[in-house]
């Protein structure tokens, strides 16, 4: 029992000198020194499933978000030795070391996942039932990769993305211990805009809203497709920032992004009476009437469920395609004509004409 | 003349009523796409709905092989490998090996079997060829030489620039990112003979091995296994250990002439790397810094059969 204990005494010098030694690698959330693995590329494994698992963590980019400050244990509670078992699966709604200033409590994303639980997206019911198809609603991984700071830069009233060094050497005149400044500037600014550009949006909703299947287990439109026939959808295609995505108008304007709740709620941001007030917001259509959006938005000519809409879009196609093939044809017979002017199907017989009438 | 006039004229008319024939066809899905979408969709679902779940993953995979996920930072872009249901970001692609006669059947993730050390050994894998460790010198023959070849053609390069990255980054200031084991070249045995290097395994294998695998469906069970014999002739049952590199005295490969520089040579054979591997499967992390977690349920397992005997 005494060799035992002298022995992980030993290992718990060994993992101290060693950490010590190499210290300038270690970043600061990685006091354990995990990276000493998971920095190498191949960290891979093919799953009993077939699953390719790949345990690479690409620091650089780890240290482009908010989760730079955190240490890996803080997510991967789980992990106790090393090597390590397979970690289990990470609970986000979980306490981590990080104290959050405004209230100096540890930080956690349960309020999240509280306003997720209320939302159209939560596994229950308004009775505390669960849903049908529960493997249906997203966890915060099914949105959610890690997250990267989007800063922006200010400088005499010009906007730019990316770090403004003057401001970060403002910071620093006061706030010098560390990453501080370069921290709180980064999420700071990064709020200021979207965290994610509304393309990336749209993708993360399609692949739940796009998929046929799940469309049919939940008796909804395709509201993908058509949100990218709209004019905003062309607008995002073509690469602008500045054009709302699903969450602009499938949230209430200053409430949490994560509560998008269905058009039958009455407080949802896209119930029939509130839509004009989603269109209004001070960042869009601040003018708008009562029926700039009264049209039904993501239409889908569904013969069984939208009748009228359905036909009507009959109609108007039949239309177009008379006009156009009418006119196609009458094009094509007229250049017929300049290929064969004297062509006919019927000969009519020929007349001699009168002596008279060659005269005049 | 007159003729040439004509002809020019006709030929002009004939392109122009192509031309409607064509904005005809070409103005037909633009005007009914709707209904054509959503039947290619529903026969699309049907089809999905007739593959098993195996057919379904193979799909995706084939599928994922050219997926990418774009992140647009405003200031950057990111271009990553897409792999489903991943948190943490890749970053890049790493270069595939397209001359190891192994790899064409066994993968760049061969490793499977030891549930410890499979990820480790996949991890080697990226840098190191096969016949490096299931290949070493019999014993009382002559050792191996050890070159980097290029993952794409198979040629000999020069040691990887990237470990003196690495190296750099140890003194540098300014807090750097260099890439750990994606080299674009791989460590594999050769024979240097009168002056001149060949690999272990060169074209010549390759080709055979290439054979194999478009021929291997005329041959019957027998056929096979001895085509696979001699393809894996020279495998040695029990490979090369990782103490046999990651030990401070007597590496099996030469480091420094692989372009290691010392500082690296140092972290893989002293203090962190080999500590890990020589106290496996006892070392722990100090609980003094995991207040309140036990022992997992296979230790508990563990020390149950361990009272039982």
């Amino acid at each position: 029992m005494n060799a035992c204990y002298s022995y992980k005494s030993f290992a718990l010098l060994a993992v101290i000198v060693s950490l010590i030694a190499f210290s300038d690698q270690v970043p600061a959330g990685d006091e354990l020194n995990c990276v000493m693995c998971h920095k190498h590329r191949g960290l891979s494994r093919i799953d009993e499933n077939g699953e390719f698992r790949l345990f690479y963590i690409n620091q650089e980019l780890f240290d482009s978000g908010p989760h730079r400050r955190n240490k890996c244990k803080d997510c991967h509670t789980d992990i106790d030795r090393i090597p390590h078992k397979p970690a289990k699966k990470v609970d986000c709604a979980q306490q981590c070391h990080i104290v959050e200033p405004s209230g100096q409590k540890k930080f956690t994303h349960k309020p999240i996942a509280d306003t997720l639980a209320r939302s159209a997206h939560g596994k229950l019911d308004a009775d505390g039932k669960p849903k049908p198809y529960q493997d249906d609603f997203p966890e915060c991984k099914d949105c959610h990769d890690q997250p990267f700071y989007r800063p922006i830069s200010v400088y005499k009233g010009k906007v730019k993305s990316g770090v403004s060094e003057r401001a970060v050497t403002r910071c620093k005149a006061c706030h010098t211990s560390g990453d501080f400044a370069e921290d709180f500037y980064e999420h700071v600014t990064s709020r200021l805009r979207k965290t994610r550009f509304p393309l990336e949006t749209i993708e993360v909703c399609a692949k739940c809203h796009q998929d046929p299947d799940f469309r049919e287990r939940h008796e909804l439109d395709d509201v993908v497709t058509t949100y990218k026939q709209t004019f905003h959808g062309k607008l995002i295609a073509l690469g602008s920032e500045k054009t709302p995505d699903c969450l602009d108008c499938h949230v209430v304007a200053g409430e949490n992004t994560h509560l998008i709740e269905s058009q039958t709620v009455p407080s949802s941001a896209v119930y029939k009476d509130n839509v004009p007030t989603t269109c209004r917001t001070e960042d869009c259509h601040t003018k708008a009437g009562a029926n700039l959006a009264g049209f039904q938005t993501h239409v889908t000519y569904d013969r069984k469920k939208y009748p009228l809409q359905f036909y009507m879009l009959m109609g108007f196609k039949a239309l177009m395609a008379l006009v156009l093939y009418f006119f196609l044809t009458l094009i094509f017979l007229e250049l017929l004509r300049r290929l064969f002017p004297n062509f006919t199907f019927i000969k009519e017989k020929s007349v001699d004409s009168s002596p008279q009438q060659k005269k005049s | 003349m007159k003729f040439l006039k004509r002809l020019v004229f006709k030929l002009y008319v004939l392109f122009l009523m192509g031309f409607t024939v064509w904005y005809g066809m070409f103005m037909y899905p633009l005007i009914f796409g709707f209904e054509g979408k959503e039947e290619a969709a529903e026969s699309l679902r049907e089809l999905s709905h007739s593959k098993s779940a195996d057919e379904e993953m193979f799909d995706r995979l084939i599928e994922e092989q050219s997926r990418t996920s774009r992140t647009d930072l405003g200031f950057k872009v990111i271009e990553q490998p897409y792999i489903e249901g991943r948190f943490h970001h890749i970053g890049f692609s790493v270069q595939k090996d397209q001359a190891s006669i192994c790899v064409r059947c066994h993968g760049n993730v061969p490793h499977n079997k030891s549930k410890e050390l499979r990820s480790f050994m996949n991890m080697h894998a990226f840098y190191l060829a096969c016949e490096t460790c299931h290949m070493p010198a019999e014993k009382g023959e002559p050792g191996y030489e050890y070159r980097w070849y290029d993952k794409d053609t198979g040629k000999l390069v020069p040691n990887p620039r990237v470990l003196h990255d690495i190296e750099d980054s140890y003194r540098s200031a300014v807090r750097s990112y260099p890439t750990y084991g994606n080299y674009g070249a791989k460590i594999a045995p050769g024979i240097e003979e009168n002056g001149k290097f060949r690999w272990l395994h060169g074209k010549k294998d390759m080709a055979f091995v290439e054979r194999y695998i478009s021929e291997q469906e005329r041959l019957d069970q027998e056929q096979k296994s001895q085509m696979k014999r001699v393809i894996h002739r020279g495998v040695s049952k029990e490979p090369v250990a990782c103490k046999r590199c990651h030990n401070e005295e007597g590496q099996f490969l030469p480091f420094a002439r692989l372009g290691y520089p010392p500082r690296r040579t140092d972290e893989l054979t002293n203090s962190s790397v080999v500590g890990m591997i020589q106290k496996y499967k006892e070392f722990y992390i100090p609980s003094f810094l995991t207040p309140g977690i036990e022992d997992d349920d296979e230790d508990k397992e563990e020390q149950e059969q361990q009272a039982e005997e």
